[in-house]
């Protein structure tokens, strides 16, 4: 099939079994929600292709099961991905506690510098909330990784946490590149942007302004 | 640009045509005479054209390529329906084996020859099904249903699907019948293949010509091409389609080519194209073909001829003036007759003949690419043409016989272990096992006897629905064959006593994690809402434990705290859990002696000494306790609904002083009598809420035992009458140590669990049973996320239904509790639930399939086997399928098939479908296959294959693909290719 995208991201959704992965997935791939999700059993993934500054920049999300004795099969995942979201849920504490053996788990399976974020889900539940939005940022500090309390169900801030993680990755590709080739790099970006407008004109507006 | 905004929000909310329709209508209220909109025809077409716009979602931010490029699943076997030519299941229409294509020739000529075309129609059928579609490669210019044209051996001209498509070489014409654009509908036993040779695709750039016959009854199109032959006339429907469609066809020829002379030049002079009386002579140079129009010509209403001038590509020009000349040169060639006969096969060839494999040998059949002329053959070519097919034969024949030769050695070793080498015939056997046969194979004791015939017919034909529920257990091997009904009812009655009795062990566990789950929720949310802000950096750090971070909680926590501060000071804070016992005092203090309770806990904290004088009055208690509930007792106590046990348990739970005092007299008892260890066992045992209770008060910390005993005295009298009926257990036990060796085996396990947690006790306090409770409640709160969430679509499962699952899950757990909650099992239990209705026989069954399916699960080694399997199976079935996986890398991993195995199925297919799929399974075991699964995911595999050969999936998109697909699949028809999948192997290795 054709190329019609810019940049491959690939992003994966790890975090304690029921803290929302499936649901922040399905609210950004297809907006909306459903309250009795199954549970997540090997792997499944969502694509969604973004704007991200002029550039097309298709996101392959894979959603694993959260439960620890599927490791095996999730860590296989951990290698490809550029972009990690570690997801916990704040009316549960135990799912936050493990955030720290989430972030171990990446240390020792995926690439050193594969960019991370942190996702508080179902902050809409704020009467059964136990785990409070300061000890979020302060784990977040802790770690240096960015962080961001969501609500699959209320949609909230669900697209800005992958846009924000997108960007980050093109951003760190982008100097990448641009060290190792700043001349190649930059040509190219041009290059792309040529055929798009190209294309552009054949849309149906352009012609229904002949008649 | 804001005076124009209420047409972008008109647009997004799809008004904009209806709002511009209004205005047209009304256009001599709005407009003055002489505007566009106000003028009857561009009215009209503006408001018509904005219907399209008006039809696409814009309030989704998504990019319109990942249409393009992702499409759905659905999509993607719809887009197959339609090019696949057929709609035979593929292993009819492929060879049983699909061997290289050398092999093939030399094994089976004529299937071979079959593959092969129906390989090359087939994909270009495919792009042909793509290519209709915008997409990133063409952009479509024009569409128009209902375009009708007249192919060849057909009486009347057909309705179809005309469109116009930017391609990077060029512009192209195609035409789709409407039979084959409708992939779903109707005609699914249809052979479509005549309609694909129907299909017609004219480059633009072929044709020369453009004639427009203007009639009253339609307005006809007739391509000329660069050899002068005519395509198949195309009638557009009435009302300026044609005029629209060489509008398009003239932009679209911009900017290197053009019409002449141009269409809208007319319109520049004042005449109104179509409608004018005005005839346009033709071309001179054009005189030849367009007399082969005549008798038309005559009666149309008007004749128009285009030429399509291409400034762009020199050589073609010089190609088409050569062709020209030619034609011009030659005049004996009299139009008539011959160019007709010419024209349908050129026209043919131009067509894309898309055949997908029809029986007849279409080997000589010219491919996609349209070839201008033929050649005239010589007979001494064809002569050498004869003779090095013959070679070829000859060396296929022979490459054939040896690859089938090698490969036959591997079926050997690879598959013979995954299939019976005898083959079960199939007779009668295609009803399945139905009421009437069953209750022919029951003899009078109510006995079925005849246990291969029951696979046999469960294998080729499933069992009927009504009477799943009685042959499922025989399937499972949960009731022997030729047992009798009564055996059979006592089964059942001992399975349900048992399963009732560690229900009830749980279940006290389960009052208690409950009880620590308020705690600590209670906990954490007052230290949020408390500490409103202020982080204690202290909370964070020991998050390893549970059960630790919950009791520094409770003593950071005044409200909950007992009140004297000296205690407070006293306490070290390894064993916070002492001022947990006066807490909960606090809180149910009316049925506590809470002067009492402190000052005996302070003795105990303070002087292990006493613990022996109170140990003997504590077992006293006890004693007493137990003499008490097993007069109380009866047989029919065990009967006693679930549910009142549980709500006792958590009474007793509720009452934190019972529970404090209990675990006392339990771990200080052990502390005491530890000389007898089975008798410490018989003790702690029978009520495994003490155990457990024992954890609440007791902690990591050793002189726990001391603090809590003491209390005991006070109040074991309060709370023996609610924990009555939990005497069920303790009956059991108190029946004595001879009773206990011969308890069921699965309670065993339960019971060797727990004494392997008391006997440590003995030397500290409980620490293990602590543990006990933790792994508990962890696979506790596993399985309730995975219950709450189990299937909810499904009307079965309601509230009361969920938490029959969640007992039967619950129950298995206790029993495996070393293994534990393992995503997925919930969903294998579901349908067994479903079938069975009760709980403590969908346990049964359960606890069977698992048997199996445990080593399917992480802990277990069967899914690489499976995998390894997989890999071999389709490597010798489908070996095409097998390079194209190998070509996109890693497929060491099926992970595709993951769930399916995990699950058999069950999220792939609807319930009714999984019911069916799984008594396959369970009957191939003894009838064809032990792993049945494999060839079922072969099937499925294979049911698609040609989706995925198709679309070069690579691994993602195939795990994307299926995961899209689950419980979209024709089952029945998945089921029956596994079993001929079966079949075909153990053809395979039989005819070695």
């Amino acid at each position: 099939m054709a190329k019609t995208y810019d940049y491959l991201f690939k992003l994966l959704l790890i975090g304690d079994s029921g803290v929302g992965k499936t649901s922040i997935l399905f609210r950004f791939s297809e907006d909306a929600f459903n309250i009795s999700f199954i549970s997540t059993i090997g792997i499944d993934f969502k694509i969604r292709t973004i704007d991200l500054d002029g550039k097309k920049v298709k996101l392959q999300i894979w959603d694993t099961a959260g439960q620890e004795r599927f490791r095996t099969i999730t860590t296989a995942y951990y290698r490809g991905s550029m972009g990690i979201m570690l997801v916990y849920d704040v009316t549960n504490e135990k799912s936050f506690e493990n955030i720290k053996n989430w972030i171990r788990n990446i240390e020792e399976n995926a690439s050193a510098d594969v960019e991370k974020m942190i996702l508080g889900n179902k902050c809409d539940l704020e009467a059964k909330r136990q785990v409070s939005k300061e000890r979020g940022e302060q784990l977040a500090v802790e770690y240096q990784i960015k962080f961001i309390e969501t609500s699959a169900k209320d949609s909230l801030n669900v697209e800005s946490a992958f846009y924000t993680l997108a960007r980050d990755i093109k951003a760190k590709m982008e100097k990448k590149q641009e060290a190792s080739n700043p001349a190649g790099a930059r040509s190219g970006a041009h290059q792309i942007r040529a055929n798009e407008q190209q294309r552009k004109p054949t849309s149906w507006l352009s012609r229904c302004s002949l008649l | 640009m804001q005076v124009h905004l209420w047409i972008r929000i008109a647009l997004f909310e799809r008004q904009l045509a209806k709002i511009i329709e209004h205005l047209v209508n009304n256009a001599n209220r709005y407009y003055e005479r002489d505007a566009l909109v106000a003028d009857p025809d561009y009215g009209s077409i503006l408001s018509s054209l904005l219907v399209g716009p008006c039809a696409l979602e814009y309030s989704k931010a998504k990019a319109p390529a990942c249409f393009w490029t992702d499409p759905p699943a659905d999509e993607l076997v719809q887009r197959h329906r339609m090019s696949a030519g057929t709609t035979t299941p593929p292993s009819v229409r492929r060879p049983i084996l699909n061997f290289k294509r050398s092999l093939n020739a030399s094994s089976d000529d004529g299937a071979s020859s079959n593959t092969g075309t129906g390989k090359a129609a087939g994909s270009s059928a495919k792009d042909y099904v793509e290519s209709l579609h915008q997409n990133s490669t063409a952009t479509l210019l024009y569409g128009k249903n209902n375009v009708r044209v007249q192919p060849k051996d057909v009486e009347e001209p057909m309705p179809g699907y005309l469109s116009l498509h930017q391609t990077a070489a060029g512009l192209v014409i195609k035409w789709t019948p409407n039979q084959l654009m409708n992939g779903y509908a109707e005609s699914e036993g249809i052979d479509k293949s005549v309609y694909w040779a129907m299909s017609l695709q004219v480059c633009v750039w072929e044709v020369v010509y453009v004639h427009v016959h203007w009639s009253q009854a339609s307005d006809a199109l007739i391509l000329v091409g660069q050899d002068g032959v005519q395509r198949p006339p195309i009638h557009f429907p009435k009302g300026g389609h044609l005029l629209s469609f060489l509008s398009n066809l003239e932009t679209g020829l911009l900017p290197h080519g053009q019409l002449d002379p141009p269409l809208w030049s007319q319109r520049g002079t004042g005449k109104v194209f179509g409608r004018g009386k005005a005839r346009r002579r033709p071309l001179p140079s054009l005189c030849e073909s367009g007399e082969t129009e005549e008798p038309e010509w005559e009666e149309t209403a008007g004749d128009y001829v285009f030429r399509i001038v291409n400034n762009a590509i020199a050589d073609r020009e010089a190609m088409r003036h050569s062709l020209l000349e030619r034609a011009v040169q030659s005049p004996p060639r009299t139009p008539r007759r011959p160019l007709a006969s010419t024209s349908t096969t050129s026209s043919d060839s131009s067509t894309m003949s898309v055949d997908c494999p029809p029986s007849a040998g279409i080997n000589g059949h010219p491919p996609l690419t349209p070839i201008p002329h033929q050649p005239v053959e010589q007979a001494a070519s064809i002569e050498l043409v004869c003779s090095t097919m013959r070679r070829q034969i000859i060396s296929r024949a022979f490459y054939g016989w040896l690859a089938y030769c090698r490969h036959l050695s591997t079926v050997r070793t690879h598959l013979s272990g995954l299939v019976h080498p005898i083959i079960v015939p199939r007779e009668n056997a295609e009803g399945g096992l139905t009421d009437e046969r069953w209750l022919a194979m029951t003899d009078e004791s109510g006995a079925v006897h005849d246990k291969d015939e029951v696979y046999r017919l469960v294998y080729y034909g499933g069992v009927q629905h009504d009477i799943r529920r009685h042959v499922w257990p025989y399937l499972l091997g949960y009731y022997e064959f030729g047992s009798t009904a009564e055996e059979r009812a006592e089964q059942d009655a001992a399975c349900r006593r048992q399963y009732e009795t560690t229900m009830s062990e749980w279940l006290c566990v389960e009052a208690i994690v409950r009880q620590r789950d308020r705690e600590a929720t209670a906990a954490s949310i007052a230290r949020l809402t408390e500490a409103s802000g202020k982080l204690k950096p202290t909370d964070n750090n020991d998050t390893s434990e549970v059960f630790e971070d919950d009791c520094s909680v409770i003593s950071d926590n005044p409200p909950i705290v007992s009140p004297e501060p000296s205690e407070n000071e006293q306490r070290r804070p390894d064993k916070p859990v002492l001022s947990r016992a006066p807490s909960i005092d606090e809180v149910d203090n009316i049925e506590m002696d809470s002067e009492r309770d402190k000052e005996t806990k302070q003795n105990g904290e303070t002087e292990n000494g006493d613990n022996r004088d109170v140990d003997v009055d504590s077992l006293k208690d006890l004693d007493e306790d137990v003499h008490l509930k097993s007069v109380v007792d009866n047989p029919d106590m065990r009967r006693e609904s679930i549910a009142e046990i549980k709500r006792l348990a958590e009474e007793i739970v509720q009452k934190g002083d019972g529970r404090g005092l209990l675990c006392s007299v339990d771990s200080a008892h052990v502390n005491g009598t530890g000389s007898d260890f089975r008798s410490s066992i018989d003790e702690s045992q029978p009520s495994p809420h003490q155990q457990h209770t024992s954890v609440i008060i007791t902690n990591p910390s050793v002189d726990l035992a001391a603090g809590g005993s003491p209390a005991s005295g006070g109040t074991t009298a309060q709370v023996s009458p609610a924990r009555s009926p939990l005497g069920v257990v303790r009956e059991e036990s108190q029946s004595a140590g001879a009773s206990f060796d011969t308890l069921e085996p699965a309670d065993r396990n339960a019971q060797d669990n727990r004494s392997n947690c008391v006997s440590p006790a003995s030397s500290n306090g409980g620490v293990y049973s602590n543990e006990l409770v933790e792994s508990f409640a962890l696979n506790l709160h596993r399985i309730e996320k995975d219950v709450q969430r189990c299937d909810r679509n499904y009307p079965f499962f309601t509230d009361e239904n969920l938490d029959k699952l969640r007992n039967i899950m619950c129950t298995y757990v206790w029993e495996h509790l070393e293994t534990g909650y393992m995503q997925g099992m919930c969903d294998l239990a579901a349908p067994l639930l479903v079938m069975m209705r009760e709980e403590a026989h969908a346990h049964a069954l359960f606890n069977s399939l698992m048997r199996r399916a445990t080593d399917n699960f992480p802990s277990g080694q069967a899914m690489d086997a499976h995998f390894a399997d997989m890999r071999s199976l389709i490597q010798i079935l489908d070996c095409e399928l097998y390079e194209l996986m190998h070509a996109h890398g890693d497929y060491t991993h099926f992970y595709f098939c993951y769930r399916w195995f995990l699950l058999d199925f069950k999220r792939e297919l609807l319930y009714q479908d999984v019911f069916a799929a799984w008594e396959l399974i369970w009957a191939a075991r003894h009838v064809a296959s032990e792993h049945m699964v494999l060839f079922i995911a072969l099937a499925l595999l294979e049911t698609y294959r040609d989706v995925i050969l198709a679309n070069t999936m690579d691994f993602t998109d195939i795990i994307k693909f299926f995961n899209e697909m689950a419980e979209r699949h024709d089952a029945s028809a998945v089921l029956s290719l596994a079993r001929d999948l079966v079949l075909q192997v153990q053809t395979l290795i039989e005819n070695k």
